[in-house]
């Protein structure tokens, strides 16, 4: 015991001086405590206390985050725990803003279904999530990780169970919880035998890399198998994608906007730092990775598009068209190089945008008509030509046409992975080029039977479905049409958003 | 001698019961049971091999934060299926097929 004392001090130093870098993840810990204090003692007397708390909480975390942005703080802390860098920066900002609108979204939810139930223990469940994904884009240690994804994980299992009432939610949230805990698991598993081969546990490490080119290539390539298990369940890339559709269409709509955006960026994140310590080094399988990630890239795209087709629930379909877009996703995580990190987060805010908007327009569109059939849409265009317009215009964006910002941030990975090809000669490259670019005149169909049902069929007054009324204006949704807005003028002018995140 | 390959062999058997006890699937709790028996394969490996690691002790605190977080994961499964036998009246995966295609 005797010879720590000497370092003891120097150890207290190093985390003290860690601390200010740490200093968002504390606020948001900090707002946690509060805000479950606030369910607790405040919420019989004022019931949108814990939403309050909850939203002032992540505004301050932002501020932090801004301050970090503008003093460009660049730094590892905690042992190596914690790596804070651009990347990390941007792209906690950007899921603090996401998960300010996902709880704007749930109250929203809960305020329209008249919950009879106290909601407000969803909101510290959201900043949990939140603050374990914020662990996830700041680190290269596989502990930090494992603890991060399964806060996300665990947060997310009880996001999606909170609001359970009806079956078939109370199914979604048992499938995805039985095939979340399994791939953590088997995940798990795989670090541990990653660690016993290289004897360290920080990915970034120069003693992993070396250890991985020492270890049999048999060995290795298990524990990689059970390793991207995890990554892939989070991730949702074909063949671990058999949850999304159920859990998309199960969940609430403000919850699968959330499990669509916030979860989706942080593990593209971590996959990108992954992706670039060890394929950068010359070890058995770092080319052998680039080939499975090209091959499961272009299965996602594939069977995403594919499967999207022929849904009828707009739900479900969104759900496949996002195993597609993952596809996409995987080629920005394969380009990103540490220098070009901007077009990376150029794309994940695009993403993100695009996929909130959708998911607000067919929340309201969900309350209004009581259905989130498709066929249930037809004549409404006429009737709500604003919401219809927005809504069009967003899938646009998202199959990636000119003049939005969905074609911008498509554009800059293919042009990106078009220089790789270039540089490399490698033909998995240019595989990705081709299936991406025949898979977005795939999603063409698929989107655009929205639209089309929308303003060409004629409106049907229908006993099951509601009569819609569109006088409600609300924050989300004004919200929606911001972003919508915001997607055409990002679309023209990509440099305004590009500068800020160079 | 115990060597570290009896540990190992030991985790790998651990691993494979709890793989069948998944793809089994008769009952959800046998899936939960199976999860926890990959999750202890991997934390008797990570002591296992923390033992050669003198410096930093990487496997046995990773072995800790396992534990718990594999405590929080069933804990969390455990309320969500008694939600499910609510309103299943079952909790066999292979009868609760409301969602799918």
């Amino acid at each position: 015991m005797n010879e720590f004392t000497y370092y003891i001090t120097e150890f207290l130093n190093h985390i003290i001086g860690s601390i200010p870098l740490f200093g968002a993840e504390l606020l948001l810990i900090a707002t946690f405590i509060v805000s479950i204090l606030g369910s607790l003692f405040l919420a019989k007397r004022f019931p949108q206390a814990t939403f309050n708390i909850t939203c002032i909480g992540l505004i301050l975390t932002l501020f932090i985050l801004l301050q970090q942005y503008a003093a460009n703080t660049v730094g590892g802390g905690f042992f190596d725990l914690l790596l804070i860098d651009r990347l990390s920066i941007i792209s906690r900002l950007l899921m603090g803003f996401s998960a300010l609108v996902i709880a704007l979204f749930m109250r929203q939810y809960a305020l329209k279904t008249k919950n009879a139930r106290n909601v407000s223990d969803a909101y510290s469940i959201l900043l949990t999530a939140t603050l374990g994904l914020f662990l996830l884009v700041s680190s290269t240690h596989w502990l930090m990780l494992y603890i991060a994804i399964e806060t996300v994980s665990i947060s997310s299992y009880i996001l999606v169970a909170y609001f359970a009432a009806k079956k078939q939610q109370s199914e979604a949230a048992m499938k995805y919880i039985l095939f979340g805990s399994v791939c953590a698991a088997i995940m798990l598993y795989g670090l541990s035998l990653i660690y016993g081969f290289t004897g360290n546990l920080n990915f970034a490490s120069q003693e992993q890399l070396t250890g991985l080119t020492s270890t049999p290539n048999v060995v290795m390539g298990v524990a990689f198998f059970l390793l991207f298990t995890g990554i892939g369940f989070k991730l949702s890339f074909v063949p671990f994608h058999a949850w999304t559709p159920d859990v998309y269409e199960g969940a609430p709509t403000a919850i699968t906007a959330f499990l669509a955006t916030l979860p989706k960026v942080a593990v593209v994140v971590l996959l990108a730092r992954i992706l670039q310590s060890w394929t950068a080094s010359p070890f058995f399988y770092s080319d052998i990775l680039i080939y499975g990630v090209t091959a499961v890239a272009i299965a996602s795209m594939l069977l995403g598009n594919m499967a999207a087709l022929r849904q009828q629930q707009v739900k479900r379909m969104m759900a496949y068209s996002s195993i597609g877009q993952i596809g996409i996703l995987l080629m920005a995580a394969l380009v990103y190089q540490g220098d070009n990190a901007h077009i990376l987060l150029y794309y994940l805010t695009i993403y993100t945008l695009m996929n909130l908007a959708v998911f607000i327009f067919i929340d309201r569109l969900e309350h209004q008509l009581g259905s989130t059939t498709i066929a249930d849409y037809r004549g409404l265009g006429k009737k709500q030509p604003l919401l219809f317009s927005c809504f069009t215009f967003v899938l646009i964006s998202l199959i990636g046409l000119p003049p939005t910002a969905g074609f911008m941030s498509k554009l800059l990975v293919f042009s990106s992975v078009f220089d790789s090809f270039q540089s490399t000669g490698s033909t998995c490259y240019l595989l990705l080029l081709i299936i991406g670019a025949s898979t977005a005149a795939i999603s063409l169909f698929f989107y655009f039977k929205i639209p089309t049902t929308a303003f060409l069929k004629d409106y049907k007054q229908d006993s099951t479905v509601q009569n819609p009324n569109d006088s409600q204006v609300d924050t989300l949704y004004i919200l929606a049409i911001i972003f919508s807005f915001s997607l055409l003028i990002l679309g023209l002018f990509p440099s305004l958003l590009l500068n800020i995140l160079k | 001698m115990i060597s570290i390959t009896h540990f190992l062999i030991v985790s790998a058997c651990i691993f494979s019961l709890g793989i069948y006890a998944i793809l089994a699937k008769r009952n959800a709790i046998m899936i939960l049971v199976g999860i926890e028996l990959i999750i202890n394969a991997a934390i008797l490996n990570f002591v296992a091999f923390g033992r050669y690691d003198k410096i930093h002790y990487g496997g046995q605190v990773f072995a800790l934060f396992a534990m718990v977080l594999a405590a929080a994961a069933v804990a969390v499964g455990l309320a969500i299926i008694l939600n499910v036998y609510r309103h299943y009246r079952t909790i066999n995966p292979d009868q609760i097929t409301d969602l799918k295609d």
